[in-house]
């Protein structure tokens, strides 16, 4: 610190500190009111750009999302976040949302089924904080793409939902109903794993 | 005014001081958020420079850190809210990552060990400075890590598939944190014996 530092009484601390907190207060209470419109516009975006992707439209930008997703699917009543979708190839689907935990936050995603019993149209999922290169790979196509086609039913027609395993481990799963899941993110793929028992009831 | 060089090389805020490690472990798995990351730490450390400097004589020495946390993590808050109103993806890759620059010592650092004794220009570029050279060494990490860990480049593959076809094969143990603490102790040592060969 400079040479001949002033000394300051206590009511000069107090003084400024409280109107360096207020003035801070301010500003931050102008930027985020200033910015959530468009913050929320964002995630709505977001929201329906990921489920149009799983359910197959290619190439949609985040400005058109929210358009065309008002026309293609229709949110179903329920405690649940379920939708009903027009795909992209004409075909009537299903969206569900699955929440789970990965290894440091919440994960989650929409599954787009085919209607009764049929395979998986394709999934998105999204994580809070995962580390990139790992569990954020979940988020990655490389991954969601292991799913498309996969069936939720065993051959014998009991639920098994999509099983995230690691390849070899519980030879019993058919590969119908498992896919591989991520070197290095054991803990987010069993989460991922936990989180797609829930598609159990709501596929019928 | 001539820029101060020093935090790209012989000054360099995480291999000559060791400062800001912890990210540095952390955001360098691919290349993409590195940057990004050093992109934010360079804004927030430059301005907070500049306004404790600005500010500097007002400040009652005995609570300066609070002033100090006080800005940076306004700073913070408002750099995080941009980037979520207007590069949305940019803000869902750095997801918590933005939030911990409040805690990079770098930028605490700038502040008390310059911004405090200095007029508010040079403190701006001693702050950009500083989060450049915490970028450069984030950025060759990042490469590294991404190239030998994933076999790509800011997402894109850039190992041909005929070595893979050969054997090659990814080393998985790159994508880990325990590489990047080995390869910023790495480039600790060249940095070190260029530096001994030079005396």
């Amino acid at each position: 610190m400079a040479a001949g530092m002033k000394s300051f009484s206590n009511k000069y601390i107090f003084f400024y500190i409280t109107v360096l907190v207020v003035a801070v207060v301010a500003l931050l209470t102008v930027v985020t009111l200033g910015l959530k419109p468009r913050q929320t516009a964002n995630r709505t975006a977001d929201k329906a750009m990921q489920i149009l992707h799983a359910a197959g439209y290619q190439d949609v930008t985040s400005d058109k999302a929210v358009a065309l997703f008002s026309r293609v699917a229709e949110k179903k009543t329920g405690e649940r976040e379920v939708y009903g979708i027009r795909c992209a190839d004409g075909s009537p689907g299903v969206v569900m949302r699955v929440d789970g935990k990965g290894l440091w936050g919440a994960i989650w995603g929409y599954v787009v089924l085919d209607g009764e019993r049929s395979p998986v149209k394709g999934v998105v999922f999204s994580h809070r904080s995962g580390t990139p290169g790992l569990g954020a790979n979940i988020a990655e196509e490389n991954f969601t793409s292991r799913f498309v086609g996969k069936k939720l039913y065993d051959a014998n027609g009991n639920f098994t939902s999509v099983r995230v395993l690691q390849k070899g481990k519980s030879p019993d799963v058919a590969l119908d109903n498992r896919v591989d899941a991520i070197s290095g993110a054991t803990l987010t793929s069993k989460g991922v794993d936990k989180m797609l028992q829930q598609l159990n009831n709501e596929g019928k | 005014m001539k820029l101060p060089l020093g935090p790209l090389s012989k000054d360099n805020p995480i291999l000559v001081q060791v400062l800001g490690v912890c990210s540095a472990l952390a955001v360098t798995a691919q290349l993409k958020p590195a940057v990004v990351m050093a992109l934010s730490v360079t804004v927030v450390c430059a301005f907070s420079n500049l306004i404790i400097s600005l500010i500097r004589n007002t400040i009652p020495p005995r609570i300066r850190i609070i002033v100090q946390l006080l800005v940076v993590s306004t700073l913070v808050i408002v750099v995080d809210q941009f980037l979520q109103a207007y590069v949305y993806e940019v803000s869902k890759m750095l997801s918590v990552f933005v939030g911990l620059i409040i805690t990079n010592c770098i930028i605490m650092g700038r502040l008390e060990a310059f911004a405090l004794s200095h007029e508010p220009l040079p403190s701006f570029m001693d702050g950009m400075m500083n989060g450049l050279g915490y970028g450069l060494v984030l950025a060759i990490v990042g490469c590294l890590r991404e190239l030998l860990g994933s076999g790509t480049l800011w997402n894109h593959p850039v190992i041909p598939s005929s070595l893979y076809a050969a054997g090659y094969l990814n080393n998985g143990l790159m994508i880990l944190p325990p590489m990047a603490l080995i390869l910023v102790g790495s480039l600790i040592w060249i940095l070190n014996s260029k530096k001994s060969k030079a005396k």
